[in-house]
């Protein structure tokens, strides 16, 4: 059901992204790129709330309007979910057979966000950079097999 | 109704629609000159109230949108204007009969209409008419707008009446069922006179009449009628038209709360235009939060006709928030009907704009994407980009810049889309450019240069390729280049090989057509392009600029540099100026440069490409000076690492020269890399300063060139070697052709030459030369050679090394401790001559560490031009180095005394250590064969030296505070002297080479003495002829007078001594008889004695002696033993031993 993550840095540029059908992952770079915005008005909306109590998940960000535009034949829903240090993880969930509860996508980028801890804990990994450590590949595999 | 209007806004519900449209021909030009005087009057105060009325003008509205006027008033055509070209009264008719067919098209709606006929005149145009008006010309027709306010107000009188009319309609009376086009069918057969029916029709008048109320500026009564027409309809059901009274509800509280309006410009500029509603608003506000009237109360089947008690509150109206929810639940009554589409759309893109007002962008997106969702019937292309462009207007509004910039480029590629016959590229670049923003991609290489890049790189990259290709397909190659150019500098870290590989090739595919340049490339829109250089392909890491060779490079006049800093300031050294300087010239760099001199920088390059990089025309940019640069073409291997590229060029003027970056081919892409837009670049400064031309010197000699390069140590750069083998002790001429090739005349010369630290002792002048010879030919011209010669003579010690010495089976110690002192003739041990020299040690002069190394750097300073007016010049470097071959040793020396005590002999063991026979001669000695390896003794008398006579210059030697260095150079000049009397010189026959030998070097202390004259001289007197060597001759019987003189030349006074002669006969075979009583008797004593002799001063002592009979006989004069003598050298006391002859007395 998962068929893109992506990790975008504080700065608005992915860090991570990883998307199923491979062969229109540029139509998964725009589909997250856009859902940017909501996750700015989100945060923007949010910032004046305490930090420890803010809800780093941010719910559904689009349902899937984009893609009549850019015909896809599934039902896609972004999810989005925002670190304390404004990294923000993207998620585009194929809804189209199972509809998840919020819980799962919740559940999920808990998962996504301790295995992001782990990347950053890399002392050879450069703040930054593109993520390329294969545990988180790895983990991301798993979220996007566990279903599809 | 399928055309949605996308610019509606929530005002627009309070306006009139007046379609001005053009009759027959008309040029657009001239229609929209007054289309747009026309539209200027977009706002009316009706004279006797205060109420506005707004126009709003459209110049082509379709037809079946007007069918929906009753659903929505302001989207009734009410009035028309029709401009039309007439010349001729005789075409006037048809003209006429245009306008009234036009009429007939909105004909139903219509309160009134005006035609606006151009260019006809005469008595047509006479008739005063309401509906035509006639101008002359399109520039003549200042009443346009007059005309256009009389009309305004005509439709504002049918619209009041229009009002009047329906609100006054009583309720008993039988009120029209008003719908929409697609509802006609649905009502047929349908009881008019049910209680549902008769609610339903009142719910839609009262609306109507709220529409009518609005558009009559009459906003307080529309809001009760809309609140009135909300509860009607909503008791029957009605959703299109309760969607609808619940949009008016909400536009009227809009333009309550906004008076500046929502739809962007037009509405500012209504708010200009009247200050009124600002000021009721502000009056108003806070009823806005009051609670609205309970529509409950009023009566349902009653209108009352009068609702201005109501007017001037603002109690109906609602408040901001609920002006969200009832466009919310208009919006979802409409979409119950597909057939209203465009309403709901319409209503969709009105709300937006209510809410980016208000800031809730995250409402407005849930709007917007309800908009999307909104299936109208299959739009044509170009509805399609006209929808998108407005999504993603809207998407700007509420500040989602990145949904704005994907809806403009879904819209860009739709104006290309294949369906599309004629695509049109340049708006889809055109839109593509100005999505631009909201990929947070400027066009700029500039902001790429700030740290690594930050942004999307995959949908910047796209959108780049798409631009390319947009402005490919525009016709623009230039354009292309550029962006294409831009793509490969900017994205290069995110290219593939493949994508590098693919990009390039494109790219070169362009430039063949069309090269890029450095130029500002203007976009239609009128924004500039900026150049992009191309500062990664190659990246350059460091730039440094070189000096000059050391033979080039100029060098101030000591003298004036001293002048120049003392100008500058009177201290030598202040830490304070000295830091200033530094910040000051921290870019300077220390060395100069030349005019008309290449002068080169050096770059750290690296490709960062998969394949190989032909970089052409590589130069430098410059400034400061005239600097002509000479470009160079490189080709980087793929992926090279840091790659060291040199570019030269020449000065042609003095001055001081800044290297501000370089410039580029690459890909036929012309590029100017500034060097402070550089990121990462290690520069050590880039500011030079050039020297005025000076002449060039080009060294050539007659010897060949040397590999064998001087020591690193030197300190100078050399930048010629010659070598050359020589034989200790040779002599030879080293010829020097100077040339000038440089383009400056060649005045002044200085020769100077540095001996470098060698461990061997050089004896004699190394190197010598004339420089007069050479100065008579200056000034050199450019391409003129002078010649120099140089005379180099080696002179190493002669002395033989130890291990020779051992190798010839003897130690030099116990030859020169041999005690020659003695006064008396010693028996040297004989020496075997001519000793046989081992195999072993004959190939061992030829051995290479015997070989000894000398190297020296003559220097030869020259200035001329403009440089020497400066007070530069430049050094050339000779480097020669010479190679010294053993060519004899002298293994031993000693002394033998001499038959006079005024001369000695001295022995020389003389080694041949060459491989050739050589030939030994001394001053006054045959000359000697050697064969190789050969060692004999050559003895050479000498006179004894006195020393003592060379002046010496006690200032000088003063100096020497250290003994032991002045005692040295004594001994040195001591060896000097004693070589020039023996003039040693040998001579290889077989190679025809001579040379001179030196003993300097092997003259011990005790051999130095030997060969000096005592300083006390006795001289024995014989018959008053001076006696040595030679026997004196006398005859038995006769007295021999025996005189002892003593000439004292030490400096202190010696003596007084006594002397005692002892005669003596050799026998000749090693037995002295000293028993000679009965042969010699003394006259007088035996023993002599001799005052104190003060320094310089002179003593004799006489006395007699007789000889008995005839014979040889030997005198020895020996000292007493006594205090005086002790404490001198015993050497000093060294008299000649006295040989007498005594004959056959005279008869």
């Amino acid at each position: 059901m998962a068929v893109c993550v992506a990790v975008i840095a504080k700065e608005n540029y992915p860090l991570y992204i990883r998307s199923v059908p491979t062969e229109s992952e540029l139509k998964f770079h725009y589909m997250v790129h856009t859902s940017l915005d909501v996750v700015d008005e989100k945060i923007s909306a949010m910032g004046k709330a305490l930090v420890d109590q803010r809800e780093l998940y941010l719910g559904l960000l689009y349902p899937t309007e984009d893609y009549k535009v850019s015909v896809f034949p599934n039902q896609l829903c972004r999810y989005g979910y925002v670190t304390n240090s404004k990294v923000k993880f993207v998620m585009v969930v194929d809804s189209s057979n199972t509809a998840l509860r919020d819980n799962e996508i919740r559940s999920m980028f808990r998962k996504l966000h301790n295995s992001y801890t782990d990347v950053m804990c890399n002392p050879f990994y450069n703040p930054g950079d593109r993520i390329q450590s294969r545990a988180f590949d790895s983990m991301v595999t798993s979220m996007m097999v566990q279903v599809c | 109704m399928s055309v949605p209007d996308y610019m509606q806004c929530a005002e627009d519900h309070q306006t009139l629609l007046v379609v001005v449209q053009p009759v027959g021909i008309v040029s657009e030009e001239n229609f929209f000159r007054i289309y747009k005087r026309i539209s200027s009057v977009s706002q009316v105060s009706v004279r006797d109230s205060q109420r506005v009325l707004y126009i709003r003008y459209r110049h082509h509205y379709p037809p079946e949108n007007n069918e929906w006027g009753d659903f929505q008033t302001h989207r009734k055509v009410v009035g028309l204007v029709t401009i039309t070209d007439c010349f001729s009264a005789k075409d006037w008719p048809q003209t006429f009969e245009k306008f009234h067919v036009q009429k007939e098209l909105y004909g139903a709606t219509l309160y009134d209409s005006r035609l606006f006929v151009f260019g006809l005149q005469g008595e047509i145009a006479e008739q005063p008419r309401t509906d035509v008006a006639f101008y002359p010309s399109y520039e003549d027709c200042g009443t346009v707008e007059k005309r256009i306010e009389d009309f305004i107000e005509s439709l504002f009188i049918v619209l009041e009446s229009k009002r009047l009319d329906r609100a006054t309609d009583k309720s008993g009376d039988k009120i029209p069922l008003l719908c929409v086009p697609f509802e006609k069918k649905d009502f047929v057969g349908l009881d008019t006179d049910s209680r549902h029916y008769k609610k339903r029709c009142q719910g839609r008048m009262r609306k109507h009449v709220g529409d009518l109320c609005l558009q009559a500026g009459m906003l307080q009564d529309s809001l009760v009628h809309y609140h009135m027409s909300v509860e009607l309809l909503r008791s029957v059901n009605d959703f299109l038209w309760l969607g609808a009274a619940l949009e008016g509800l909400c536009s009227a509280s809009v333009i309550y709360h906004y008076p500046a309006g929502t739809g962007g410009k037009a509405g500012a500029r209504r708010f200009q235009g009247s200050s009124l509603p600002a000021e009721a608003a502000n009056r108003h506000r806070p009823g806005a939060q009051e609670v609205l009237i309970d529509p409950g109360a009023l009566t349902t089947n009653g209108i009352n006709p009068d609702t201005s008690t109501e007017i001037g509150r603002a109690k109906n109206c609602l408040s901001p928030e609920d002006i969200i929810d009832k466009y919310k639940e208009a919006i979802s009554y409409y979409s119950k009907y597909k057939n209203a589409g465009v309403i709901e759309l319409e209503a969709c893109v009105k709300a937006v704009r209510v809410l980016a007002i208000q800031k809730r962008s995250m409402e407005a997106s849930e709007f917007l994407q309800n908009a999307v969702y909104i299936n109208l019937r299959q739009l044509s292309e170009e509805e399609k980009i006209q929808r998108y462009s407005v999504l993603s207007e809207l998407y700007e509004l509420i500040g989602f810049h990145r949904k704005s910039a994907f809806f403009k480029r879904v819209a860009a590629m739709q104006c290309v889309a294949p369906s599309i016959s004629e695509p049109g590229w340049r708006a889809c670049y055109k839109l593509l450019l100005e999505t631009l923003p909201g990929y947070s991609l400027s066009l700029d290489p500039q902001d790429f240069n700030k740290g690594t890049h930050r942004g999307w790189a995959a949908v910047q990259m796209r959108l780049l390729h798409e631009l390319v290709y947009a402005s490919r397909r525009m016709g623009n190659p230039a354009l292309s280049v550029r962006h294409l150019s831009f793509l490969l500098q900017t994205m290069l870290d995110f290219l593939s090989d493949q994508e590098k590989k693919d990009v390039t090739q494109s790219l070169e595919n362009y430039t063949s057509k069309c090269p890029g340049t450095m130029e500002l490339i203007a976009l239609p829109d009128g924004l500039p392009l900026p150049p992009v250089p191309f500062t990664k392909l190659p990246i350059v890491r460091r730039v440094k600029l070189l000096n000059l060779p050391a033979s080039l490079r100029p060098q101030k006049m000591k003298s004036l540099l001293g002048q120049s800093v003392s100008t500058k300031s009177p201290f030598i050294y202040s830490p304070i100026v000295a830091h200033g300087r530094g910040e000051e010239r921290s870019k300077k760099i220390d060395f100069q440069w030349v005019q008309g001199d290449v002068c080169e920088v050096q770059l750290m390059v690296y490709n960062p490409m998969p394949f190989e990089l032909r970089v052409e025309n590589m130069g430098l940019l410059t400034g400061g000076v005239e600097f002509e640069s000479l470009p160079a073409a490189l080709s980087l291997p793929a992926e090279s690492g840091l790659y060291p590229v040199t570019l030269v060029g020449v000065p042609q003027t003095a001055g001081t020269i800044t290297v501000h970056g370089y410039h580029t081919t690459v890909f036929g892409v012309f590029s100017d890399c500034l060097l402070d837009h550089l990121p990462g670049v290690k520069t050590s400064g880039c500011t030079v300063e050039v020297t005025p031309a000076l002449p060039r010197l080009q060294a050539s000699t007659s010897l060949p060139r040397s590999a064998h390069s001087l020591q690193p140590s030197s300190g100078d750069e050399v930048s010629t070697n010659v070598s050359v083998q020589l034989y200790n002790g040779e002599t030879q001429h080293l010829v020097v052709k100077l040339e000038n090739i440089g383009m400056e005349p060649l005045e002044k010369l200085e020769v100077t030459s540095k001996i470098l630290t060698t461990k061997e002792k050089l004896y004699g002048d190394f190197l010598s030369w004339k420089l007069e010879e050479t100065l008579a030919q200056f000034p050199l011209q450019p391409g003129k050679v002078a010649t120099f010669t140089v005379s180099i003579k080696v002179k190493l010690d002669f002395s033989c090394q130890e291990n020779l010495l051992q190798d010839l089976g003897d130690d030099g110690i116990s030859v020169s401790g041999f005690p020659l002192c003695s006064p008396f003739r010693q028996v040297v041990r004989p020496r075997v001559d001519g000793k046989a020299v081992s195999a072993a040690e004959s190939s061992r002069p030829g051995d290479p560490s015997h070989v000894k190394t000398l190297e020296a750097v003559l220097n030869f300073k020259y200035s001329g031009g403009p440089g020497l007016a400066e007070g530069y010049y430049r050094s050339l470097s000779l480097g020669l180095h010479v190679e010294v071959e053993p060519s004899l040793f002298f293994t031993r020396v000693s002394t033998l005394p001499a038959t006079s005590t005024r001369q000695c002999h001295l022995l020389l063991d003389v080694f041949n250590s060459t491989e050739h026979e050589l030939t030994v001669s001394a001053r006054g000695s045959d000359e000697l064969i050697l064969h190789a390896g050969e060692c004999q003794r050559m003895a050479i008398q000498v006179d004894k030296f006195n020393f003592e006579s060379f002046p010496e210059s006690p200032g000088e030697k003063g100096q020497f505070a250290n003994a032991k260095q002045l005692e040295e150079e004594r001994q040195e000049a001591r060896g000097l002297e004693i070589n020039s009397k023996l003039d040693i010189h040998w001579t290889i026959p077989s190679l025809k080479r001579t040379g001179e030998a030196s003993v300097e070097g092997l003259l011990n202390q005790l051999v130095l003495e030997h060969l000096q004259l005592a300083p006390l001289l006795w001289d024995v007197l014989v018959d008053g002829q001076p006696c040595d060597r030679e026997a004196a001759a006398c005859h038995v019987g006769d007295p021999v007078r025996l005189e002892v003189r003593l000439t004292n030349r030490s400096p202190r006074s010696v003596g007084p001594f006594a002397l005692s002669v002892v005669p003596f006969q050799d026998h000749q075979n090693g037995v002295h008889s000293y028993n000679l009583h009965h042969a010699v008797s003394f006259v007088g004593s035996g023993t002599f004695h001799l005052d104190a002799v003060q320094p310089s001063g002179q003593s004799a002592c006489l006395g007699a002696l007789l000889f008995l009979c005839t014979g040889d006989f030997f005198l020895h004069i020996r000292f007493h033993e006594d205090s005086s003598s002790k404490g001198l050298p015993p050497s000093w006391f060294c008299l000649p031993s006295v040989h007498v002859r005594a004959l056959e007395a005279r008869a």
